[in-house]
């Protein structure tokens, strides 16, 4: 098991800890839930075998559901941005995301948060449609998302903060 | 079985992802009442459109068929109607089994000339069918005309917009004769003549066929008295009519068959010889 590996085991557990411990029971202004836990999906490598990462991400959205009491929605929302991130990618990237790159050294800034606020925005939009699953309730979804995606946005990008530190070192 | 191996390695991400979807659409369905019942509601939406729309492409291709299973039921009820409205003139019609002499065979119009003085039809039984010459023609509403010329599968009718044809008619509540003909304009305008002028009545009468031509049974409801003038010189009424259905649009047809023609003819004939 080489180093990328390692990192990316850890940070799965370290995510799915710390999701379910602390930012699940964060209720700010009462109602609000930040998901941090979709960092795993901006570090995992551009280049690596789709299919194991769907398999990942399968299993990452399925444990929060399990340990949360949260029926499905996780699960969904996240399997389906795993299977969406080829043209996330494509789109926030251009070209360059053809090319083998790692991803944290030579990216620009804005690339990497234009791509984690798709990634954001689309899994908080299928989890809070799945979550409501009722047309008449549109005005609360788009409310929840709004919210939602802004403190997500926040903390998440502390979090790939600290990636970089950790990464230089 | 290569390329089938090919494919799905080349979709596999795709399969992949829908088989994992679907195990959670599943698990979702089953943890949760409320999302339940949500997919149970669309579930039903979805099949009640599809059902509907089966039911209806499936009424489509049968109407045909339909069609013509209705028009040979309205055949017997159009029998069974004309039968009751002769009952003054055969009383024992439905009781014992005295038989009512008209029969009824179902025809389509394919052409209909109304333009001229002298309009004909042509429907789409001939002699195969039993069609033969001197029949009379009627419609659901009211009468077409008599068959003048009879071919293998086709038959020409004399239009009643014709100013030649007479027809024999009654006023329903007087029960008085007259004949009626066409003005010659408007396919619904006829006039009616030699009724005579001791007889009461009033507009908005209802106009029936008399019975007294081997063409058409009595009390085929026709049309309505819209307004009438005495004669005092020659003793007869002259009665504008309207008739409740125009001839001239016409589509399907029965022609009526009176077995008892033969006999009332010979009547005649004999008559005529003495």
């Amino acid at each position: 098991m080489n180093r990328k590996s390692l990192i990316l085991l850890i940070s799965f557990i370290s995510l799915l800890f710390f999701q379910i411990f602390v930012f699940n029971n964060m209720n700010i202004f009462g109602f609000i839930n930040p998901m941090i836990y979709l960092v795993f999906l901006v570090v995992y490598d551009f280049d690596s075998d789709q299919t194991l990462f769907i398999l990942v991400c399968f299993l990452l959205g399925f444990s929060i559901d399990f340990f949360s009491q949260s029926g499905g929605a996780h699960t969904i929302a996240t399997l389906t941005v795993s299977f969406l991130r080829p043209i996330l990618i494509r789109n926030s990237y251009g070209v360059t995301s053809e090319v083998p790159i790692s991803f944290q050294a030579d990216t620009r800034k804005i690339n990497k948060y234009t791509f984690l606020s798709l990634i954001l925005i689309l899994h908080h939009l299928i989890y809070f449609s799945v979550v409501y699953f009722n047309w008449n309730a549109i005005y609360l979804i788009l409310r929840n998302i709004f919210s939602t995606f802004i403190f997500s946005l926040i903390l998440s990008v502390m979090v790939l903060n600290f990636y970089r530190k950790s990464d230089d070192s | 079985m290569q390329r089938i191996i090919n494919a799905l390695i080349q979709y596999r991400n795709s399969i992949l992802y829908f088989f994992l979807l679907s195990c959670s659409i599943l698990f979702l369905s089953k943890k949760s009442k409320y999302h339940k019942t949500q997919l149970e509601a669309y579930g039903m939406y979805a099949t009640k459109e599809l059902y509907n729309l089966n039911y209806e492409l499936l009424n489509y291709f049968n109407l045909k068929k339909k069609n013509e299973e209705l028009l040979k039921e309205n055949r017997k009820l159009k029998e069974l109607h004309l039968k009751s409205n002769s009952l003054a003139l055969y009383p024992n019609a439905f009781g014992e089994k005295r038989r009512f002499p008209f029969k009824l065979k179902e025809a389509n119009v394919i052409k209909n000339s109304f333009l001229n003085q002298r309009n004909n039809l042509i429907i789409d039984k001939g002699s195969v069918d039993g069609i033969k010459n001197e029949m009379g023609v009627i419609s659901k509403n009211g009468i077409i005309g008599i068959v003048n010329s009879v071919s293998k599968n086709y038959s020409r009718v004399i239009s009643i917009l014709n100013q030649e044809i007479k027809i024999n008619v009654r006023l329903k509540k007087s029960n008085a004769l007259g004949s009626m003909y066409w003005k010659g304009l408007n396919p619904l305008e006829f006039k009616i003549e030699d009724v005579i002028n001791n007889v009461s009545f009033k507009k908005g009468d209802t106009i029936i066929t008399g019975g007294m031509s081997s063409y058409f049974p009595y009390g085929i409801p026709l049309g309505e008295v819209v307004d009438f003038e005495s004669n005092s010189q020659n003793g007869y009424y002259t009665i504008n009519a309207r008739l409740f259905e125009d001839p001239s649009l016409v589509n399907y047809v029965y022609i009526l068959t009176n077995e008892d023609k033969k006999e009332i003819k010979q009547l005649q004939e004999n008559f005529k010889d003495e």
